[in-house]
């Protein structure tokens, strides 16, 4: 599809979500609530259908650019990403069926793409009100923290920029059981969850090594008003890990809440001066602070550190970096495609350095414009200072629609995290519409 | 000279503010006026902005003694399976994809508009407020209640009660520093059934939001005896096995 084209089909679907604007809401003064809108259905089903355009300007400097583009960095790229999710669930007596389907495609510079992915298809047994058991592929969100999560043993990595965004989940066997106990003006309460974790060539396999059965559980409390998890991970496919977690207000307005994490035997890849590679095994220690505040005009403001104890120092990274290019030139295809596998591997992938700094600033309805909210998010790499800027504007006043715009620049000097980053900026324009 | 009993003299001179532990009094009987102890109940929440558009959600709610609760969207799509928890001062957002309960404040708003989280899950009047005093007006009480605790959303309320029903009709919400925030409305008396009739139509406007207005409607508001289990974050993902 060449670029007019794509841009006719966008705004040809544009043109009908919003030409379905006036028939969205009405207005009227008569309010009435018939019993027949909360009726319930023993088969629940929902979704969205959504269109996203973006616009990026590539860091033809970058070393990542180089590493990606051997055959010539474009200047530009033109995305335009379609993407249907649908969720939903079957109820009958104790059991109840659910599932999550994502649909994605794109269209770009080098053509069509799309995949469809089960995220989720599990079913659940309510042995009692205090137990269940949960079998098939599920997603967890272990962790207290919103970009990233230490404790996450048994998590998908999640974009910080976008944390709300489902994950695909892994096949699991889940038992929680939970006992609730109230005193005078004290309430409490305690829940274990235990997880099996199979891994072979055909189940999980991108979850870790070998062929076996892991097992992860988590301990969680709410002790005098402070959530506490304790949580560990033993099995073959990854190295043994420990963490805790809590989160607590300190006022009504004001939140903190940490994670951290013990992880033995952590491999990691190592390339050096020569050219040659090493593989090393460290115990680690991984965690994170964070802080949420809400002033009284409706700021919100979620500030976390994040120590990540296998990440790359800035010289192992720098290094890396300069293996690319060789006196301004890059280097020769056979070196680019090892120096490939081991960005892929861990050199570039997402926060892959030791320290970083998130901050996300979101104002609710400034002007009095209701359901607006303009935001602005930043990571730094505390070790180089390198950065991303993200500052967007969201919408949801018409019922079931969300508008999203969002801009993105990365900066840093060369040889930093961001400075070396495969994208310039980017400017996206995401429309959902829910169902 | 016409002598008047020493009693009657002190009476014409007593203020109209009486005892502060009649208004507790009043206020733990509007409670109980307004809701079984342990309920279950949905909500439609209508948001009406200035142009006359409006924008509605649906909530079912479970609550169980004065301070646990815990708030179901049902509608509309884009909000459905968001969860409010609330216990005592503590309070969490579950949303579906995140699968994991985060934090929230009272004073936030899940969904915009002029109600915030206070208002979707408020605890009983009489665990939040104690009665400052009491003003009498004819066919009507003037409760002024004060927030016992920082946490709580308003610092204080000035609530009138209908002397007839001991229902509230009209609550203005004051912050710290003196402003009011919003009033809110109470209207449209109904029976609910097994003895319960209370209003079933609760309107707010704020002087900061000029020309906006959120109303919540009420129904099916029923007893229900459910286990503390439920009251936990790890049952938020399955609060609408309840309903």
């Amino acid at each position: 599809m060449n670029s007019d084209r794509k841009w006719l089909v966008f705004l040809l679907v544009a043109g009908v979500l919003f030409s379905l604007i006036p028939f969205i809401s009405e207005a009227s003064d008569d309010f009435t609530f018939e019993l027949d809108e909360i009726e319930k259905s023993p088969l629940e089903w929902g979704g969205y259908v959504e269109i996203k355009l973006e616009h990026l300007d590539i860091n033809q400097d970058g070393n990542q650019a180089n590493l990606n583009y051997p055959k010539g960095v474009p200047a530009t790229i033109d995305r335009f990403r379609p993407s249907l999710q649908v969720d939903g669930s079957y109820t009958a007596g104790i059991a109840c069926f659910n599932w999550l389907f994502k649909l994605a495609g794109q269209q770009d510079n080098t053509g069509w793409t799309d995949s469809g992915d089960i995220y989720e298809v599990y079913s659940r047994v309510k042995i009692f009100e205090n137990s269940m058991v949960d079998l098939g592929k599920k997603a967890f969100g272990w962790g207290k923290g919103y970009a990233w999560n230490p404790v996450g043993f048994v998590n998908r990595s999640k974009d910080p920029n976008d944390p709300q965004e489902s994950l695909e989940g892994y096949v699991t066997g889940e038992l929680e059981l939970i006992k609730s106990f109230s005193e005078s003006n004290s309430p409490g309460n305690m829940a274990l969850t235990t997880l099996l974790i199979p891994v072979s060539d055909a189940i999980n396999d991108e979850f870790g090594e070998g062929n076996g059965v892991n097992l992860a559980g988590k301990l969680y409390l709410l002790y005098q008003n402070t959530d506490i998890d304790f949580l560990f991970f033993i099995g073959g496919s990854r190295s043994s890990r420990f963490g805790v977690d809590f989160s607590r207000n300190i006022t009504s307005n004001f939140e903190i809440h940490g994670e951290a994490a013990y992880i033995t035997s952590k491999d990691r890849v190592l390339l050096l001066e020569n050219g040659s590679t090493r593989h090393e095994e460290n115990s680690v220690w991984s965690g994170l602070f964070g802080l949420r505040y809400l002033t009284a005009n409706d700021l919100t403001s979620i500030i976390e550190y994040y120590h990540n104890g296998n990440g790359y120092t800035e010289e192992e990274r720098v290094l890396f970096y300069r293996q690319i290019t060789e006196g301004g030139v890059v280097v020769d295809e056979q070196t680019l495609r090892q120096l490939r596998e081991l960005s892929l591997y861990g050199y570039s992938r997402p926060y892959a350095g030791r320290n970083y700094l998130y901050a996300k600033f979101t104002q609710k309805e400034p002007f009095d414009i209701l359901y607006f909210t303009p935001g602005l998010t930043t990571i730094v790499n505390l070790d180089d200072q390198s950065a991303s800027f993200t500052p967007e504007l969201t919408y949801a006043g018409f019922t079931n629609f969300e508008i999203r715009l969002r801009f993105s620049l990365l900066t840093g000097s060369s040889l930093s995290e961001y400075g070396e980053k495969q994208i310039g900026n980017r400017i996206e324009l995401r429309l959902r519409w829910f169902f | 000279m016409i002598k008047i009993p020493v009693f009657l003299f002190f009476f014409l001179l007593f203020p109209t503010w009486v005892l502060a532990l009649d208004g507790n009094r009043i206020l733990a009987q509007v409670d109980k006026n307004m809701q079984p102890d342990s309920y279950e109940m949905y909500r439609k929440l209508v948001n009406v902005e200035p142009d006359g558009s409006k924008k509605e959600f649906i909530l079912y709610s479970v609550k169980k003694g004065p301070s646990t609760a815990v708030a179901l969207f049902l509608q509309p799509a884009s909000e459905k399976g968001r969860t409010t928890l609330r216990l005592g001062d503590n309070m969490w957002l579950y949303i579906p994809n995140v699968g994991k309960p985060i934090r929230i404040t009272s004073m936030q708003s899940v969904v915009g508009g002029v109600f915030n989280n206070s208002d979707i899950l408020r605890l009983d009047y009489s665990v939040e407020y104690s009665a400052q005093g009491v003003l009498n007006q004819g066919d009507s009480y003037l409760l002024d209640l004060k927030a016992n605790s920082a946490s709580v959303a308003y610092d204080r309320l000035k609530m009138t009660v209908d002397k007839a029903t001991l229902l509230p009709t009209r609550i203005e919400c004051y912050a710290v520093s003196g402003m009011l925030i919003k009033n809110l409305q109470y209207s449209k008396i109904k029976d609910f059934g097994d003895g319960l009739v209370r209003p079933s139509m609760l309107a707010t406007e704020s002087p900061l939001h000029k020309g906006y207005k959120s109303v919540m409607l009420f129904a099916k508001i029923k007893k229900k005896q459910v286990p503390d289990e439920v009251f936990t974050l790890n049952y938020l993902s399955r609060i609408d096995e309840l309903r």
